[in-house]
């Protein structure tokens, strides 16, 4: 097996018209990362315009009422409101460097759409967003804030209107346009080299996490834990643990209304290998081998498949995947909001809301440091409708 | 003899062009596809392509991902579809037949048994658009060691480049050569070097060479008529299709015309 794979997940399963393409683009990624110069341009932007290092915050009140340190890494104050920044501008300084002039995105929740549409304005480039036209109902202003970046804004309908359906849409866009196109994929997920080059520009959220850590307590976490849709925040938490075999790396899926249900985004919990978007691995599976919808409050969880390193991670055992329900999510994030003054994004409160659970097995000296991947500030009107009991958007 | 080479051959005796038609499985439905396979058959189609229907067809245009919606929509999977296939060989049509289709569909099935049940049925060939060369051993190795597999088409690109020796080396059947970037269906939109790139082909190949991706008429191909071997409608024969109520005259007409007009 060649660094294409992780065990048995990964891959490139593409069409062939993509092929020189993926190999045009990897040379390019292992170029820039063997060069200091591509680093000392991307940490600039992240220092000056995104805004890094994030603070590890530490939770006081939330550990005193779990009754263990409950450390908050938090990405939801990066510019735009979430991690997916770090990687746009990874990716785009990239695509910069191998003359592209024009790059295109996917998104369901509309977070890796804005990122990438900001990064475009920034950096002087023709920039469209695939986007399911149920996503474009139910996250407007997302959208809204897309065309204000100057990108364009484009409907998917085609199967069922959402996240991978959007992400078919920018493949085919992509295999027609590559020669000037850049296709910036937000998750950790997609044909090899993606899934490597999102770790690679996510793992700053670890580099930092760890030497911060380090400097509080003079050690490592015990757990470190983060939610997982297609596996970016997660990758990213994780990376610069995955070698420190003491600390316990957690993954945590949308179990939706209840994996019990079949409406949950649980990839791991009951998916199946399969292959979907170019690579290999976990995916929500009909009886027929069709791809299943996914189901989760948060749309950024929304996503039937996981990225591949996560599948390794899992059957390696050297990170434990679990999943936590719609209603579990939303408790937590009321009790950020009350008990710290933080709103995060629904996405995040999935990790809060394990590490409640988690704490409760953990002695006072003991620590779990938590990616808080994102800010609630793009749910509010999803928060208002779940809490009025109305149901929620999705 | 595998089916898919046999035909080719014959036509290329004759020093006449090969046709292939596209047709989604499942539409208008079980019976009706049956028939549709067996009409073109008689019409002198060459090998015919079915398209088992997959939630995300990347590699499809707007018109096959709506008959492959349809179709799933209507129930059809691939247990059917080999249903189907062994009816109609059973009915003694012997034209050579080749899935299009994804290859998720395969592991789900199987690859063992996938291909243990071609062979049962009498599937010929397979096109695996999502399945680069670079990623086919394992499922190569499978159909290897079993006699009579169906044969693994090899798909080429006008950006193959530097990679179609690689990607003929061991081809068989005959080359799929996308006419155009992207995906199935964008009406006669050749890339800008298409005959420059037919020829490059041609050369290096040993085994027929047919074109594909957004041809509607015989008039299409008319200026690479002497490059190719024949050629391959897939998007537009859905259209006429669904436009016409998958009316067998209507099939049996565009596979005459076409087959007369491509060797007139």
């Amino acid at each position: 097996m060649s660094n294409r794979y992780y065990g048995e997940f990964g891959g490139q399963y593409v069409a062939e018209t993509l092929m020189n393409t993926l190999a045009e683009l990897e040379k390019a990624f292992e170029e820039a990362v063997a060069d200091p110069h591509f680093w000392e341009q991307y940490n600039y932007y992240l220092k000056e315009y995104v805004g890094r290092e994030t603070p590890l915050y530490y939770a006081e009140r939330l550990s005193e009422k779990y009754g263990t340190k409950i450390y908050l890494k938090r990405e939801d104050l990066n510019h735009t409101g979430a991690h997916k920044i770090n990687n746009v501008i990874g990716q785009i300084l990239l695509a910069k460097r191998m003359g592209k002039t024009k790059v295109i995105a996917e998104t369901g929740a509309g977070q890796h759409g804005v990122a990438t549409a900001t990064g475009a304005a920034l950096f002087n480039m023709k920039c469209k967003v695939y986007m399911g036209s149920e996503d474009i109902e139910r996250q407007h202003l997302n959208v809204m804030r897309m065309e204000m970046l100057g990108a364009e804004v484009v409907s998917v309908e085609s199967g069922s209107n959402t996240l991978k359906d959007a992400t078919n849409e920018a493949i085919r866009t992509w295999a027609k346009e590559a020669e000037d196109t850049f296709y910036v994929i937000g998750s950790a997920v997609g044909p090899h080299p993606y899934p490597r080059m999102v770790k690679e520009f996510q793992k700053c959220i670890s580099v930092e996490a760890k030497k911060q850590f380090l400097e509080k307590e003079g050690r490592l976490p015990d757990v470190v834990m983060a939610c997982v849709g297609g596996g970016s925040n997660s990758i990213g938490m994780f990376a610069d643990f995955i070698d420190d075999k003491d600390v316990e790396l957690i993954g945590v899926e949308a179990a939706g209304m209840g994996i019990e249900t079949g409406k949950h985004a649980s990839a791991m919990a009951l998916g199946r290998p399969g292959t979907l978007h170019g690579m290999r691995s976990y995916l929500l599976q009909d009886e027929d081998g069709n791809i299943q919808l996914a189901h989760s409050i948060s749309a950024g969880l929304d996503y039937p498949g996981v990225g591949p390193e996560h599948a390794y991670l899992r059957d390696s055992g050297r990170a434990k995947y679990v999943s936590i329900t719609d209603d579990e999510a939303m408790e937590a994030l009321a009790e950020l909001c009350k008990l710290e003054g933080i709103i995060p994004a629904i996405e995040s409160a999935h990790a809060l809301a394990y590490a409640f659970k988690r704490a409760k097995t953990m002695t006072k000296d003991q620590a779990i440091v938590l990616c808080l991947s994102g800010r609630g500030d793009k749910d509010v009107h999803t928060i208002e409708s779940y809490f009025s009991g109305k149901g929620y958007l999705n | 003899m595998n089916r898919i080479e046999e035909r080719l051959q014959q036509v290329q005796k004759k020093g006449e062009k090969a046709f292939i038609v596209y047709t989604t499985a499942g539409l208008p439905d079980m019976a009706g596809c049956a028939r549709l396979v067996q009409t073109l058959d008689s019409s002198g189609i060459d090998v015919v392509e079915l398209g088992i229907p997959f939630s995300d067809p990347v590699a499809d245009g707007p018109v096959i991902q709506a008959a492959s919606y349809k179709s799933i929509q209507q129930g059809t999977n691939l247990r059917k579809v080999f249903d189907m296939v062994a009816d109609i060989r059973r009915d003694g049509c012997q034209v050579p037949i080749v899935f299009m289709m994804y290859f998720n569909t395969i592991t789900y099935y199987g690859m063992e048994r996938f291909v243990d049940k071609c062979i049962e049925t009498g599937v010929d060939g397979l096109i695996v658009p999502d399945l680069p060369y670079e990623e086919q051993k394992q499922f190569q190795d499978v159909l290897d060691a079993k006699e009579n597999a169906p044969i693994l088409i090899q798909l080429v690109t006008p950006v193959s480049g530097d990679r179609i020796p690689m990607l003929l080396e061991h081809a068989r059947g005959f080359v799929y050569c996308v006419s155009s970037m992207g995906v199935t269906g964008q009406a006669a939109d050749f890339h800008r070097n298409v005959l420059s790139y037919l020829e490059q082909v041609k050369k290096v190949s040993k085994i027929p060479v047919m074109m594909g991706f957004g041809i509607r008429t015989a008039k299409d191909v008319a200026p690479m008529k002497h490059t190719i071997d024949g050629c391959i409608v897939g998007s537009h024969f859905i259209n006429l299709m669904e436009e016409n109520g998958y009316s067998t005259d209507t099939a049996r007409e565009y596979v005459e015309t076409f087959k007369k007009e491509m060797n007139g």
